[in-house]
């Protein structure tokens, strides 16, 4: 594991799922482990097992539905899709990593 | 919002695991199989693509186990784990088991059933409104030892008409109604109320009204006295007819009107009562003819007074303010002044105490010895606890091993100590579950015990609210008492020393057993103090059966007639007891008949002022009137002169029999026979001096006292006990009594039967409660000691086997061996006796006052009791000795 890899920060893989199930709609938790992988590149270490326990949080909290379908390879497979809640969760999130983004920034602007 | 909804969701899962758990791995293994397609698909090999899935999976496992705790609730999961572990390290030794269990579920029920009886007795309010607002007045003299919580008519009767402090006063006395039935009179208990009464409980009536100030005057509120009756009088009388209000109920051969159904939860003001019938208090001359307590006045006490007080007024306030009232009070009520000199004298003050359980005088007479004998109870349980933990202590040392490789291996300390909680608590809850299902059993028969033959008494010690928190509380209590010490001890070492010193090395070997030792002695130490105590009570009992009562009860029956609301009066009367009399004599086994005003040990005492030409003054004597043969037939001594005749009129002159301390009394050195003592101007002839014989009670000394006859009182429908001694069956007896009565007198109520054995039984119920529980808790605290001391020693004697064995290689005869291991429980028997002996010697003397003719410290009970316990423990450790010299030194080495 190199240094430039980071480990998925306490938190953060909650909302890269909604936000992975808000721009790419109903998906298989195969679906979503690739989806992150791919749009953090290579920059972030998962094991793509650690995906369930987090699904089944956002579910459990009302967040995200789950259900039985088929794949587009014809595949059964569990498509989890956001809720209303998980909507707005996603605006609350985003606001709330913005003002720490923000925070942190001018932390770390050299003055 | 979302953890309430995480946990709501949480706890549904727990009932479909198996389900979730097979969706979970479904939804696995599609993933797995999504990744190898999507790996072919690349190009890489069938293998390639399934290694590949799988490393960018991580572990499945970890996975798994992750997902899982974050669905259930983890605590629980585990909770269950050690609960099912438990049970099995529970049923891999049933023996143990069920030993640990019987004998904590003792101590639980001991301590359940007798605090359910406290609490039925002493603790749980009246089930009325506003139970804490109630008072009981009460009057201090300076003369007696305790509270006066009975009253006179006048008294009374002007406390009703203040209300400074109190919203309601009320009267009761406990009564029993003669109720004319399809069969004739029957008795039944009742209640006597003061017109305020049930205001002051404030409970409404189920039909009708109930009694108020109106219905408590003289002639009632209308034409008759207005009743109130029970719900089950109501059910069973008058078959639960709607219309009862305003139906006619014959009462003491007097018509009253039934005004109104009090419900099944009003139990009126005693908790020990429950009265069919409540009658107003100005009716007393006709229920309790021929007798009539309102006219005698301030001579006589007979009604308890209970109160409301004002909302804010405190039960202090209430008591200052009675304090400061009390002389006005009495100088209104009463206007002889020689009387109220003397309760001036008397430093007399009213008072009030808490009244929200009621009043009943067995809760002052059973206030002491219900919690002496609770004490007792707490020793039992604490000494169940302290076996369960030696014997744990010496179980868990077996497995030391285990649980110092599982700290070595990463478990937590607290978790393996709430495991091993979890096993005593598996233990108590079961032994709680036994103790629940028996208590009610025991707790009733006590109650019965408590509440004597008594017709009408009664006490409900079904288990409440109170008693569960109670049963949880100790329940509890006894889990940290049985199972922190052995897990805190058994979790304390770690692997390195374990290992090190293995089982074998003597100093560790040691040093580790001082706790068990110590454990074990003070459970002898606590087993003699119980011994003690039981000895001293039961000695005190066979002291008390032993006195010299001066007749003999054996064999004898007491039959108590109501002849107050019959026709027959004066000469008729007698006539009509002397052929009942008669009649009864000719029944099979009957050898003598006789009749008495008062029977001994019957709770009552009458006592009159005689003097004679010798006696210097009034002498008090205790009086009783009775027939002739009685003396025959108590078999008491006539010392000299005769016995009376059924013709000794009154025209023949009084004639009057002292017994021996009244005579000495009236005519200090002088034969009394022939000679004249006076009482109200009257004259009497001394015929005989009989015997002494204990008069109302077997711990006070026979009282000077006189007889005179049946056929010369002066009395109006006297209600005389009839005294029957027999060798045959008392019931057919009864059946022949009640038949006799029936026909000779239809309109009185059957006689109420009781033998004298059992009356003397009753007088000293107390007692007799106090010493039968002892000495069970006695035998039970040898036999918990005796397993305890055979289990500890039996686990020790067994990891020493390799020990042993060496010993007898080299040389030690099997003697010495059975001496060694004998010489462990000696020690402990020894040293916790002595300590016994030293609390006990201390913790006796809160006994003293239960005690009769014997000291505290009689030498006699403390050696026995020690003997008792050192036979008990030496037979308990000789077993475990025997097996040890059993022991085959090749076979012990060899199994090394």
């Amino acid at each position: 594991m190199g240094d430039s890899k980071s480990d998925v920060l306490q938190g953060t893989l909650d909302l890269m799922v909604l936000k992975t199930l808000e721009s790419m709609g109903p998906l298989h938790g195969y679906g979503i482990a690739r989806r992150i992988e791919q749009v953090s590149g290579d920059t972030l270490s998962m094991n793509q097992g650690t995906i369930y326990p987090a699904l089944l949080r956002l579910e459990q909290r009302g967040w995200i539905s789950s259900e039985w379908g088929t794949s587009e390879t014809n595949r059964r497979a569990k498509f989890y899709s956001l809720s209303r809640l998980g909507r707005k969760q996603i605006e609350e999130a985003t606001e709330n990593w913005e003002r720490v983004a923000a925070t942190m920034a001018r932390f770390l602007a050299p003055s | 919002m979302d953890t309430l909804r995480t946990l709501l969701s949480r706890i549904a899962s727990l009932f479909r695991r198996r389900h979730l758990d097979a969706d979970l791995d479904d939804e696995l293994r599609s993933h797995i199989d999504l990744a190898i397609e999507e790996n072919r698909k690349r190009g890489m090999t069938r293998q390639q693509a399934h290694t590949a899935a799988l490393r960018s999976f991580g572990g499945v496992a970890q996975a798994r186990e992750a997902y899982r705790s974050q669905r259930g609730l983890p605590i629980l999961d585990q909770f269950v784990r050690d609960l099912r572990f438990g049970c099995r390290q529970l049923l891999r030794s049933p023996g143990f088991a069920l030993t640990a269990i019987l004998t904590l579920a003792l101590g639980l029920g001991a301590n359940t059933a007798v605090f359910s009886l406290i609490n039925a007795l002493l603790l749980r309010p009246l089930p009325v409104p506003h139970a804490d607002e109630l008072a009981m007045v009460t009057l201090r003299r300076s003369g007696d030892s305790e509270l006066r919580f009975s009253f006179t008519y006048p008294v009374f009767r002007t406390l009703e008409k203040r209300h400074d402090v109190f919203q309601n006063i009320g009267a009761f006395t406990q009564s029993t109604i003669q109720a004319r039935g399809s069969s004739g009179n029957v008795n039944v208990p009742g209640n006597l109320v003061s017109g305020q009464f049930f205001e002051t409980l404030e409970t409404p009536p189920l039909l009708g009204r109930y009694l108020t100030p109106q219905d408590d005057q003289k002639g009632g509120a209308s034409s008759q006295f207005g009743v109130v009756i029970s719900e089950g009088f109501w059910r069973t009388w008058f078959n639960s007819a709607p219309d009862v209000v305003g139906r006619t109920l014959v009462l003491a051969n007097s018509p009253f009107v039934v005004v109104g159904v009090m419900p099944r939860s009003f139990i009126g003001a005693d908790p020990t009562n429950r009265p069919e019938i409540y009658a107003p208090l100005w009716a007393e001359p006709i229920i309790h003819a021929p007798y009539n307590n309102i006219a005698s006045g301030y001579h006589s006490t007979w009604m308890r007074v209970i109160t409301r007080r004002n909302p804010g007024v405190s039960l202090e306030q209430a008591n200052t303010a009675l304090q400061t009232e009390t002389n006005s009070v009495l100088e209104d009520s009463v206007s002889d002044p020689e009387w109220l000199k003397g309760m001036h004298s008397q430093h007399a003050q009213l008072g009030a105490e808490p009244g929200s359980t009621g009043y009943s005088y067995l809760q002052h007479a059973f206030a002491k010895p219900l919690t002496a004998v609770f004490a007792l109870c707490a020793a039992m349980l604490l000494l169940a606890c302290l076996n369960l933990a030696s014997l744990l202590l010496a179980r868990s040392a077996a497995r030391e091993r285990e649980l110092a490789t599982r700290l070595a291996m990463g478990a937590s300390r607290r978790r393996l100590i709430q495991q091993l909680l979890v096993e005593s608590l598996l233990i108590a809850v079961l032994g709680t579950a036994v103790s629940i299902v028996a208590a009610p059993i025991v707790s009733s028969a006590l109650a019965a015990m408590v509440l004597g033959r008594n017709p009408g008494a009664t006490l409900d010690t079904t288990l409440d609210l109170r008693v569960f928190a109670f049963v949880a509380f100790t329940a509890i209590l006894a889990t940290l008492l049985i199972g922190l010490l052995p897990a805190l001890r058994a979790t304390s070492k770690n692997l390195n020393e374990q290992i090190k010193s293995g089982s074998h090395t003597a100093s560790a070997h040691e040093r580790k057993r001082v706790l068990p030792r110590v454990l074990m002695g003070l459970e002898v130490a606590l087993a003699l103090i119980l011994v003690v105590g039981a000895g001293l009570l039961a000695a005190s009992l066979t002291r008390l059966y032993r006195t010299g009562l001066g007749f003999d009860p054996k064999g004898v029956v007491n039959l108590s007639l109501d002849m107050g609301k019959q026709s027959l009066d004066g000469d008729p009367l007698t006539r009509w007891y002397q052929s009942y009399g008669d009649a009864l004599s000719h029944q099979p086994g009957v050898k003598n008949v006789s009749l008495a005003s008062i029977t001994p040990m019957d709770g009552d005492i009458w006592t009159r002022t005689y003097r004679s030409a010798l006696s210097g003054g009034d002498k008090d004597l205790h009086m009783n009137t009775v027939a002739p043969a009685f003396f025959e037939t108590m078999r008491i001594p006539l010392l000299a002169g005769r016995d009376f005749r059924w013709s000794d009129s009154l025209a023949s002159g009084r004639k009057i029999i002292l017994n021996q301390s009244a005579a000495k009394l009236l005519f200090p050195d002088r034969n009394a026979v022939g000679q004249q003592v006076s009482a109200d101007k009257n004259s009497y002839e001394v015929i005989a001096v009989a015997g002494d014989i204990h008069y109302a009670s077997i711990r006070e000394p026979a009282p000077p006292e006189a007889y005179i006859a049946i056929t010369q009182d002066t009395g109006h429908k006297s209600s005389y006990t009839v005294v029957v001694r027999t060798d045959g069956q008392p019931a057919p007896l009864a059946v022949a009594a009640r038949s006799l009565a029936a026909q000779m007198s239809p309109e009185i109520p059957p006689p109420f039967m009781i033998s004298l054995s059992n009356q003397l039984d009753d007088s000293i119920r107390s007692e007799r409660m106090m010493a039968m529980l002892s000495i069970f808790f006695a035998a039970c605290a040898l036999l918990v000691t005796a397993i305890g001391l055979y289990g500890t020693l039996s686990y020790a004697t067994a990891r020493r086997t390799s020990e042993i064995g060496i010993r007898m290689a080299l040389g030690a005869q099997r003697l010495q061996v059975v001496a060694m291991v004998y010489r462990e429980n000696a020690w402990i028997a020894i040293c916790g006796s002595l300590a016994g002996l030293a609390v006990a010697s201390l913790a006796s003397r809160a006994l003293s006052s239960f005690l009769y003719g014997i000291s505290a410290h009689d030498p006699w009970v403390l050696i026995g009791s020690v003997a008792a316990l050192i036979f008990i423990a030496s037979a308990a450790s000789l077993l475990p000795a025997m097996r040890a010299a059993r022991i085959e030194p090749m076979a012990a080495l060899r199994a090394e």
